[in-house]
């Protein structure tokens, strides 16, 4: 191996993704790209292995493989030409969930594919039966919005004007979908650009070479962190909090962690079969949320890419809540699934690995997605707006507060945007005192964010989880707060979850509210679970946490053993 | 077009029993690896395996 061609280009790979997602941040139209970077930029070769990714959203760098191959498979590379642009969502060939769509570019050498440039990013509205995307009570696909298999957007660099017409005549906010999408075809251009660049300079037969080089340097690296783990099958379960549906019914996500030398296998057999309601995972995030836990107990430093992924392996069943089938409805499963599944494979491997797991964190994105015609421009808008959660304590620190859940790695919304593009205004937003489980490292604070309705009429749906089934703690450590989503009608004193409210089968997973004017609703979201004996906490700690609001009195003095000087 | 015995797809496919990955009809590579198996069709001859093994590990735990 030439380590330092290899290091050089790998570098240069990933600061080529960092610049794609750049240009999709500055081009894009909404929020969800342009302040909380729901989106992942990468390379991949000519049979869709992962050369090189930019350090975005976990949960698409981990489903880019399976999606890229899935197409190949559907489009035969000699049916891709120069200048196309293939773009696909399909859940259930290879994609994460409805509104992730992924766009991929052949990257052309002397009339030869070398590999592609692949951008996937979660459009804000796509249609279906909700503004926003997100149908907490959706039974079937077609409620979810546009489903795309794998086309050509653009032809020979020309739009496929069809394609076009198709999609856009098919949502809310065509305007606003057409600036996001061509801000991903952007992020395309421009990685096969570079990448162009690369192969002129050391040569198509150097790059192949140090490509293959690179891979197989990270699945040494990370078989030797596997290796490095005692062999036995490790086991866990959690559970997904109903499904929108089915009132208050569990959904079981169950692993047996495989680990045997330097492999690992994550057989999923054991969990539910899939459920009425949209919070089935697809394959592709039953195999992303492998990959994403797996890259969060080994070292950080070894370069990400498919050869990281050669040494995992995922048994996902058919037809259960870890890989759906058609028709079955599926938007919850990449963003409150995932989580669970990666937080249910980490509580496998606590035994194993007590020093690099954490106690449950808050695991899910709030998913509060609105729309409705804006009274001063008459524009119709719509939203995705994402949220943080409290993560779990670890052995060695708190859990962090208000941080994107585990497959996120996404920004909050500022208020200040928020305010000017939505017709909200956001009352307060703040940690909540005690949502960190108690322990020896004390889980993350989650928060609350309340907001007045500044227009005639918006629909409200949401898409959440740990209403009920609070974050777990770690060696002893407490349970994390849970969450709610309460809802202040204007004139009345009292908050009210949305079961209560509008008769909803769940409190956090529901579509279609019309909030008025004058309507205020908060949005809770859960701590992260606490790790270790609280007894054994620092006393400074202690008075320090009470000193910020971090922890009440009240429980310092009861999990703490706390008295006031 | 081409659609699928169950009419729902365009392109035509089904999942392994085991692992659940994606058989698609017009790949030839991986139908050469294709199993049968108490009546299902699973992607390999290991995917066949390690079901066994699942069950009877699981049948004597439970024991």
């Amino acid at each position: 191996m030439d380590f330092v061609t290899m290091n050089i280009l790998d570098s240069a790979m990933v600061s080529i993704c960092r610049e794609m997602g750049i240009t999709l941040m500055k081009t894009s139209y909404s929020t969800i790209f342009n302040e909380a970077l729901d989106f992942t930029c990468g390379l991949a070769d000519m049979n869709g292995e992962m050369i090189a990714v930019a350090d975005y959203c976990p949960a698409q760098i981990g489903g880019m493989p399976l999606l890229v191959q899935s197409c190949l498979k559907e489009i035969p590379i000699d049916e891709i030409e120069e200048g196309d642009i293939i773009l696909h969502n399909d859940p259930y060939r290879g994609g994460l969930h409805t509104p992730e769509h992924t766009f991929f570019k052949p990257i052309f050498v002397e009339g030869e594919i070398m590999g592609f440039a692949v951008a996937i990013g979660h459009i804000a509205e796509v249609g279906g039966m909700a503004p926003g995307g997100f149908c907490g009570e959706a039974t079937e696909i077609f409620h979810e919005g546009v489903r795309i298999p794998p086309v050509k957007i653009v032809k020979r660099g020309e739009d496929n004007v069809e394609v076009w017409k198709l999609l856009l005549a098919n949502v809310r906010t065509p305007r606003v979908n057409y600036g996001d999408l061509k801000a991903l075809i952007a992020a395309v251009d421009l990685g096969e650009k570079q990448m162009r660049g690369i192969f002129a300079k050391y040569g198509k037969a150097k790059v192949k070479e140090t490509v293959a080089d690179l891979l197989l340097y990270s699945e040494k690296r990370m078989r030797a962190e596997l290796e490095a783990i005692p062999d036995g099958i490790y086991s866990h379960e959690d559970f997904v909090e109903s499904d929108g549906v089915e009132s208050d019914k569990h959904h079981r996500i169950y692993v047996d962690v495989h680990k045997q030398g330097g492999s690992i296998i994550m057989d999923y057999h054991g969990s539910s079969p899939q459920a009425a309601g949209p919070i089935n995972a697809t394959l592709g995030v039953a195999t992303s949320a492998a990959y994403n836990a797996v890259l969060h107990m080994t070292d950080p430093t070894i370069p990400r890419n498919s050869g990281c992924f050669r040494p995992i392996e995922v048994m996902a069943p058919p037809t259960s809540l870890v890989n759906v089938d058609f028709p079955a409805p599926e938007v919850g499963g990449n963003t409150e699934t995932h989580p669970r599944i990666v937080g249910t494979i980490l509580g496998a491997m606590a035994e194993a690995l007590p020093d690099r797991v954490m106690a449950a964190e808050g695991g899910t994105h709030c998913n509060f997605v609105f729309g409705g015609v804006d009274a001063d421009t008459k524009e119709y808008f719509a939203c995705y707006d994402l949220e943080a959660v409290g993560w779990g304590g670890r052995s060695f620190a708190d859990g962090n507060s208000a941080v994107d859940s585990i497959n996120g790695n996404c920004r909050i919304t500022p208020v200040e945007v928020y305010e000017t593009r939505f017709p909200w205004i956001v009352e307060s937003l703040a940690l909540d005192t005690d949502s960190g489980g108690a322990g020896k490292h004390r889980g993350g604070l989650g928060y609350t964010k309340q907001m007045l309705c500044v227009n005639d009429e918006i629909i409200c749906s949401q898409m959440t989880d740990r209403h009920l089934l609070a974050p777990w703690g770690l060696n002893g450590g407490q349970e994390g707060g849970c969450g709610a989503t309460l809802v202040m009608k204007d004139g009345e004193e009292e908050w009210k979850t949305m079961r209560e409210a509008y008769g909803k089968a769940s409190t956090s997973r529901f579509n279609n509210v019309s909030i008025r004017r004058g309507d205020r609703v908060q949005l809770r979201m859960p701590g992260g679970g606490g790790y270790g004996d609280p007894a054994e906490r620092d006393a400074d700690a202690v008075i320090s946490d009470v000193k910020d609001g971090y922890i009440s009195k009240e429980a310092a003095a009861k999990y703490y053993n706390y008295k006031e000087a | 077009m081409k659609f699928s015995a169950n009419g729902y797809y365009i392109e035509s496919y089904q999942k392994c029993p085991n692992c659940g990955i994606l058989m698609y009809a017009n790949a030839e590579e991986d139908k050469a690896k294709r199993v049968e198996h108490n009546g299902e069709i699973y992607c390999s001859q290991r995917c066949v395996d390690w079901s066994i093994d699942r069950d009877a590990r699981r049948a004597k735990a439970e024991a």
